[in-house]
């Protein structure tokens, strides 16, 4: 502690290069931090409350292929299914291309049993189900997406497909309050409405959501199946409903080696940054260090001095980089929600702080080390040049 | 004289520096006895080994070859870490320029050598205090080194190098880089030091009138003993140092 305002000082003997320093130190943890969180948001869209029992049976080749509705006869018969629900991806727009939102048309009564965890189910008024039920143009969304746009139950919300050239009018009569704000961004409706407008839809379906009954038997089951359709007109692929999730995200690319790539290319920078500072700050002092050997200060306890300094660097930019990155998680998932809907569950996790801690703190004693390693065993005749 | 009675005992010194294969001797058989509360001036032209027979002395560097013995040890058989626990209890240094850190203020900069002991917080500030005053600095001890003028960073300098009461104090051209006046005031304290507190100082200077303040000037000539020369005409100064507390 005697030595705490030897350190201090000499941190801030040049308070500019210092501030500044702990600035792209403070940047690139938020960055890291950011990053990081992102990545695990996105992986947790591929995993939900009910995924452990689900899995999905799509066309081989591609889930943009759809399949024969007929498939379900032999789902029916599976012993260990509980229940099965038909689903299209339908894409469409409400208004504007650019208020994007997940939509699906589907079957409305298995629907909801299927994704009952997500849709919290026993909380939706029996009367809000019977409606939805009953009307073949209704609708269930997510009280987040609902928030968005201003939605009222009763309200009619026109959906235009690209994909299938179609415009549906629809009426809300479920908003559901789902566990995670991220399963309250999407919108059902009929697939109904679907397979009777679009002529090639009839008798088809995008893909099964399959429950079974016990998560055990879920393999069994999808290789059965897939063995099942094999050399038919069209195969089946039967996966895990997380890993059909992660195919569904991987649409966006390779976003896990991007990020991870830019979190090291930063790494790499909060070295080079802190390497260079440290250096030249220990160089400045050179006949300072040399001074204080000479009055009887050994070699380890300069280093030990020189660490705390690189520590103290790291700790501050490590500090204030969290600060930011926790006020823009906050502000992403409340503001951001509304653009992107997965970022409504955008959280920055303790893990991710720790690592980004660690990280930096890793990284400030490797690129102190050497500068300080040298300084401490320089001779102290030529650091003081003369005496 | 008895060996209790000195303070540095040197025999058949000598130091070279390496220039790749070349070997560039530097000292060269030095054979030097300095006693226990002496005042000794090295002089010599440029090149002559004064400052590198300074530097063996208060243990910074090695030697080549021969025996170095300072405040009763043995220097050469102390390794790196002894040498400056060492230094730290046994050496005051005085640099041309002062060599204190800008960042602490005079107060801390006198301290630094006392954050090496165990002494608390109570007794580092008495002996602070007490050097501080010794060289008429206590009104500054909150200003900077870059808030002090030359010689009042010297004389800081000089509290700093005595502040853990040190037997030898080594000083390398202390007044090379103040006028004559401040110069003087140096010269002048350092002597108190020596004949009021009894401090053994080894000094290096270029400058004839500042060796006279020395009570023996030791000549070296391309790196072995030339002459040494008693002063004998040095007047006994006026108690001007407060009481040892």
């Amino acid at each position: 502690m005697k030595f705490l305002t030897l350190i201090l000082r000499s941190l801030f003997r040049s308070r500019r290069r210092t501030v500044l320093t702990v600035a792209s130190l403070a940047v690139s943890v938020f960055l890291i931090a950011m990053l990081q969180s992102l990545l695990g948001t996105m992986d947790a869209l591929t995993t939900s409350a009910g995924s452990g029992t689900r899995f999905v049976v799509q066309d081989k080749a591609s889930f943009t292929n759809v399949i024969p509705l007929a498939y379900a006869n032999f789902l029916r018969q599976q012993p260990e299914i509980e229940q099965y629900t038909a689903f299209q991806w339908f894409g469409g727009e409400y208004q504007d291309p650019k208020n994007f939102f997940a939509n699906f048309a589907v079957d409305p009564e298995t629907y909801l049993n299927v994704y009952r965890e997500e849709a919290n189910l026993p909380s939706i008024p029996v009367e809000q189900v019977r409606d939805f039920l009953r009307d073949g143009n209704g609708c269930i969304v997510g009280q987040t997406l609902a928030d968005r746009f201003g939605w009222k139950l009763g309200d009619v919300v026109p959906l235009r497909s690209p994909i299938f050239n179609l415009t549906v009018r629809l009426n809300i009569r479920i908003i559901f309050k789902g566990k995670r704000n991220s399963d309250e961004t999407f919108l059902a409706f009929n697939i109904k409405q679907l397979q009777e407008a679009v002529p090639w839809m009839k008798g088809r379906v995008g893909a099964f959501t399959v429950r079974a009954r016990n998560p055990a038997d879920i393999p069994k089951l999808c290789e059965r199946i897939d063995r099942h359709f094999a050399n038919s007109a069209q195969e089946t692929l039967s996966i895990t409903e997380n890993a059909f999730n992660l195919n569904m995200m991987k649409m966006l690319g390779d976003y896990s080696t991007m990020f991870h790539s830019i979190s090291a290319a930063v790494l790499v920078a909060i070295l080079i940054v802190t390497a260079n500072t440290m250096a030249m700050a220990i160089r400045e002092r050179t006949t300072q260090i040399s001074t204080m050997r000479a009055l009887g200060f050994t070699s380890g306890r300069i280093l030990s001095l020189l660490m705390a300094e690189g520590l103290l660097l790291s700790l501050l930019g490590s500090g204030l980089g969290i600060l930011m990155a926790l006020g823009a998680a906050d502000v992403a998932a409340k503001q951001g929600g509304a653009l992107l809907p997965w970022l409504a569950d955008f959280i920055i996790t303790p893990e991710t702080l720790l690592l980004c801690v660690l990280l930096t703190l890793g990284l400030g004693l490797l690129s102190t080390f050497i500068p300080a390693y040298r300084a401490s065993r320089r001779p102290i005749i030529d650091g003081l040049r003369a005496l | 004289m008895a060996d209790g009675d000195l303070s540095v005992r040197l025999r058949g010194l000598a130091k070279s520096y390496w220039r790749g294969p070349l070997e560039i001797p530097v000292l060269t058989g030095i054979d030097l006895d300095i006693v226990r509360g002496g005042y000794y001036a090295l002089m010599g032209p440029s090149g002559s080994g004064k400052t590198t027979l300074l530097n063996l002395i208060a243990g910074i560097d090695r030697p080549s070859g021969g025996e170095l013995e300072v405040c009763g040890f043995a220097l050469n058989q102390l390794n790196d870490d002894q040498l400056a626990g060492w230094r730290s209890r046994y050496v005051g240094f005085i640099f041309q320029n002062y060599n204190l850190i800008p960042v602490l203020s005079a107060f801390e900069n006198v301290e630094l050598p006392l954050l090496l002991s165990d002494l608390g917080r109570a007794e580092r500030r008495r002996r602070v205090l007490r050097a501080l005053s010794l060289v008429n600095l206590t009104d500054r001890m909150d200003n900077y080194p870059r808030q002090l003028s030359g010689g009042q960073e010297q004389r800081v300098a000089i509290a700093r190098a005595i502040v853990h009461d040190p037997e030898l104090i080594v000083a390398d051209e202390p007044t090379g880089a103040l006028d004559a006046s401040n110069a003087e005031e140096v010269m002048v304290l350092l002597e108190h030091l020596n004949q009021e507190l009894g401090k053994t100082i080894v000094l290096v200077t270029h400058d004839p009138k500042a060796a006279l303040h020395a009570r023996t000037q030791i000549h070296l000539e391309k790196g072995v003993l030339d002459r040494t020369v008693e002063v004998h005409d040095r007047p006994r100064l006026t108690p001007i140092l407060p009481a040892p507390a």
